[in-house]
């Protein structure tokens, strides 16, 4: 079995120490770090993803692979940086105002990572100018708004109002959450709605075509 | 048939037919809201928003129309599958609904009024007494889901008589965060929740309290009770909607005073801490003796809404965790509350395969309940029955037998059900429950973290409430819900929240107590702790077989 291939398949069991291990020692081995992200994290990604999709995989499998992915992302993050690679797109994401629950957002922020996203995290109870703000600073291309409690949808609705209003035009917003019906999705005025991380990703590639 | 008689409504339930005639206008509202104006509430724990699997009804012929896609259903005897929040009854079609057992919320709950009262109390009731010719007094535990009422002699401290039922609240939606949310979107909700639970709810078991004891309503002197935050803000009419958002600020956490006129005395609503650590665990803290413990030591309290205190020194430091509704069988396939007819403990002998099953009442099998789940869990991975991650392991000898298809997804048969559907649980069931220990265990974990501490460091683990009474204790440990803990760790406390609103009400200086610790108890939000995700994620595994696991019987 190829060493990438034993990437994958480390990320997709969600055996983190096996992926970090496989990663230093691709790096070691000088490979090329772009390669090392788009033959085995990604991959690892894509296919959790995928099973998730069949249900042959559940949120916790979904959880323990995108840890691995993170800690093996922050070995590889550097050397990505040094050799001056840059995704193509970049997201915002954050979980709304008034809502502290982060699980679900932590997750799809590394389905995005893990399909080669630059993904800037706001991370919890973020006001809709933060969003706006970030946003224009990084231009970005999407913007994902995450809630937990049904409390805090109205505060997805006014920060997908704060977007519009602040003439981002070529960003897209996207929402999701547990409570999130893709009639609320547009009847806020969302761009994209995913039911789940897996989604996420297919839904933030469809925005970007 | 349907054009004879063109607007003939058919409801079965309990083996009983009922037909409704239906007006224009009712025609219009939802199927469950229909129903339950019929005396025939659903479980629609989700409030009505078509998220839980709780108001599934049959629609065996006749047609519905989907609300939010004005999709028509027809069945023609072959059943479909509807949630009955979704479906409006259409214009002047007939329809023959079976609502199956499981869908509603009539059946008897299954209520803790047991506990211990471990801390020394005087007999120096909350109110005084004069004028009131052998008074008596009522104690209650205001829970989301269930509440429970002890009805005392004041003169000796006597328990005359219990009275439990669901909180009315149910009717109109499940959790706290939908009821919070009912009263955020709609300003006649909070009266309607109040009621639900004040007039409907606590006046009704007061009155059957009394009756059973043979006590007349006028030697009633005075109520305690202890709830969530929510809870108690609803029985005061205070609204509850600044607790569904960060900061989550109560509107008031102190000893607060109702008269209502349909209770007969005065209620007082013990002190809560916070907006998700309320009057239900101070009154817990003290009336478990935790306060009093050297410790280190912890009060873990198993629901939708986990709570967890411990005490460490002097300090007191508590988080919620968000477990959701697992454990009281909610979302899951076959999943029900404990009460008759759920499975409720079961055991795995292997040589051969074979599932033995417990269910409560005697009764023939309608649903599987929390501590049957948690039992699967443990003696599931000790056997190898499942794997670490929750799935049916295939190289199981005899598995093969046990396994079957539910929606396409693979099942384990635990008993054959009414009717010709077998009781099963799925990988999909096994799932959730993995993430609801998760939550409580890593909740655990991130407390312990913050004093530096160990599950071997604690002396005693207080677990309060019913899931806590009814679940067997060695599979709590087996499965990781009660993450590295032995055995000897653990002491049974029930309705601690009953037994802190009884030890006020017969010695009022145990309110001061209780004020004291609501005060002194610092809390934590989760999930702005650096180490709670990592150990949420570390939990989200059975524990791989160890000794401990050997000893389970």
């Amino acid at each position: 079995m190829s060493q990438m291939q034993a990437l994958c398949d480390a990320i997709q069991t969600g055996n983190r120490n096996e992926a970090k291990r496989l990663t230093q020692e691709a790096i070691d081995a000088g490979l090329n770090p772009q390669d090392i992200l788009d033959k085995g994290l990604v991959p690892g990604m894509y296919a959790i993803g995928e099973k998730f999709k069949r249900n042959e995989a559940f949120v916790p499998e979904m959880l323990i692979a995108a840890r691995a992915m993170k800690e093996a992302m922050a070995i590889l993050e550097p050397h990505l940086v040094k050799a001056g690679i840059q995704p193509k797109y970049r997201v915002v994401i954050g979980t709304v105002q008034g809502d502290l629950h982060d699980i679900g957002k932590n997750l799809v922020a590394m389905m995005w990572k893990g399909a080669n996203f630059g993904v800037i995290d706001l991370g919890t109870n973020v006001p809709p100018d933060k969003f706006v703000a970030a946003a224009r600073e990084h231009d970005a291309h999407i913007i994902g708004l995450s809630a937990l409690l049904t409390t805090t949808m109205p505060a997805m609705k006014e920060t997908v109002a704060k977007v519009r209003a602040a003439g981002l035009d070529k960003v897209k917003v996207m929402v999701g959450g547990a409570p999130i019906t893709r009639e609320f999705a547009d009847e806020i005025g969302a761009d994209g709605f995913a039911p789940d991380a897996a989604t996420a990703v297919d839904v933030a590639l469809r925005l970007v075509a | 048939m349907s054009r004879a008689i063109p607007d003939e409504i058919q409801i079965y339930a309990d083996g009983q037919m009922r037909l409704l005639k239906l007006s224009a206008e009712q025609r219009r509202q939802r199927v469950h809201a229909t129903l339950y104006a019929h005396q025939l509430p659903l479980n629609t724990r989700c409030g009505g928003k078509g998220v839980c699997d709780g108001c599934m009804v049959q629609l065996v012929r006749g047609e519905l129309i989907h609300a939010p896609r004005g999709r028509r259903a027809v069945a023609n005897g072959a059943p479909i599958t509807v949630r009955a929040c979704e479906y409006t009854w259409g214009d002047g079609s007939a329809a023959e609904i079976h609502i199956p057992d499981r869908s509603r919320t009539a059946y008897q709950p299954q209520v803790l009024t047991d506990f211990h009262i471990r801390v020394p109390y005087a007999h120096q009731p909350l109110c005084d007494l004069d004028g009131i010719d052998q008074p008596v007094g009522a104690a209650i535990d205001v829970g989301t889901t269930t509440v429970a009422l002890l009805l005392v002699d004041l003169r000796d401290g006597r328990i005359l008589s219990r009275a439990s039922a669901f909180n009315r609240q149910m009717d109109l939606g499940d959790d706290v965060v939908t009821r919070i949310n009912l009263c955020r979107s709609d300003a006649s909700m909070l009266p309607r929740l109040h009621e639900a639970v004040l007039r409907d709810t606590i006046a009704v078991l007061i009155r059957e309290a009394l009756e059973k004891a043979g006590v007349s309503a006028d030697r009633l002197a005075c109520i305690t009770a202890a709830g969530n935050t929510t809870m108690q803000h609803l029985l005061a009419g205070v609204d509850p909607s600044p607790l569904g958002v960060h900061p989550f600020t109560p509107q008031f956490l102190d000893h607060h005073v109702i008269q209502a006129d349909g209770l007969g005395a005065p209620l007082h609503l013990l002190p809560g801490t916070a907006a998700y650590v309320g009057a239900d665990v101070t009154a817990g803290v003290v009336s478990s003796g935790l306060v009093y413990d050297d410790g280190p030591s912890l009060l873990v309290d198993v629901g939708t809404n986990g709570e967890i205190v411990l005490k460490h020194g002097d300090h007191l430091l508590a988080c919620a965790t968000a477990a959701g509704p697992a454990f009281e069988g909610a979302g899951l396939t076959h999943g029900i509350r404990a009460g008759d007819g759920a499975i409720s403990h079961l055991q795995i002998h292997t040589n051969p395969l074979r599932i033995e099953i417990e269910v409560i009442g005697n009764a023939k099998p309608l649903g599987i309940c929390g501590s049957a789940y948690v039992d699967l869990l443990a003696k599931g991975v000790a056997t190898g029955l499942l794997d670490a991650t929750g799935r049916f392991n295939r190289q199981c000898p005899g598995i093969e037998r046990l396994l079957c298809q539910i929606n396409g997804q693979p099942a384990l048969r635990l008993a054959r059900g009414r009717g010709s559907e077998p009781i099963c649980v799925t990988e999909y069931d096994l799932s959730r429950l993995l993430q609801a220990k998760a939550a409580i265990a890593a909740g655990i974990l991130t407390l312990l973290d913050r004093a530096k501490l160990t599950p071997a460091d604690i002396r005693t683990v207080y677990l309060a409430g019913g899931f806590g009474m009814h679940m067997k204790t060695a599979s709590a440990i087996g499965c990781g819900l009660l993450p590295g803990f032995r055995l000897e760790q653990i002491e049974l406390v029930g309705n601690t929240s009953l037994a802190g609103a009884l030890a006020t009400l017969l010695d009022r200086t145990i309110l001061h107590e209780i004020t004291r610790v609501s005060r002194r108890i610092e809390t934590i939000e989760l999930n702005l702790e650096p180490t709670f995700e990592d150990h949420y994620i570390d939990q989200l595994l059975l524990p791989s077989f160890t000794a401990e696991d050997a000893e389970m019987k």
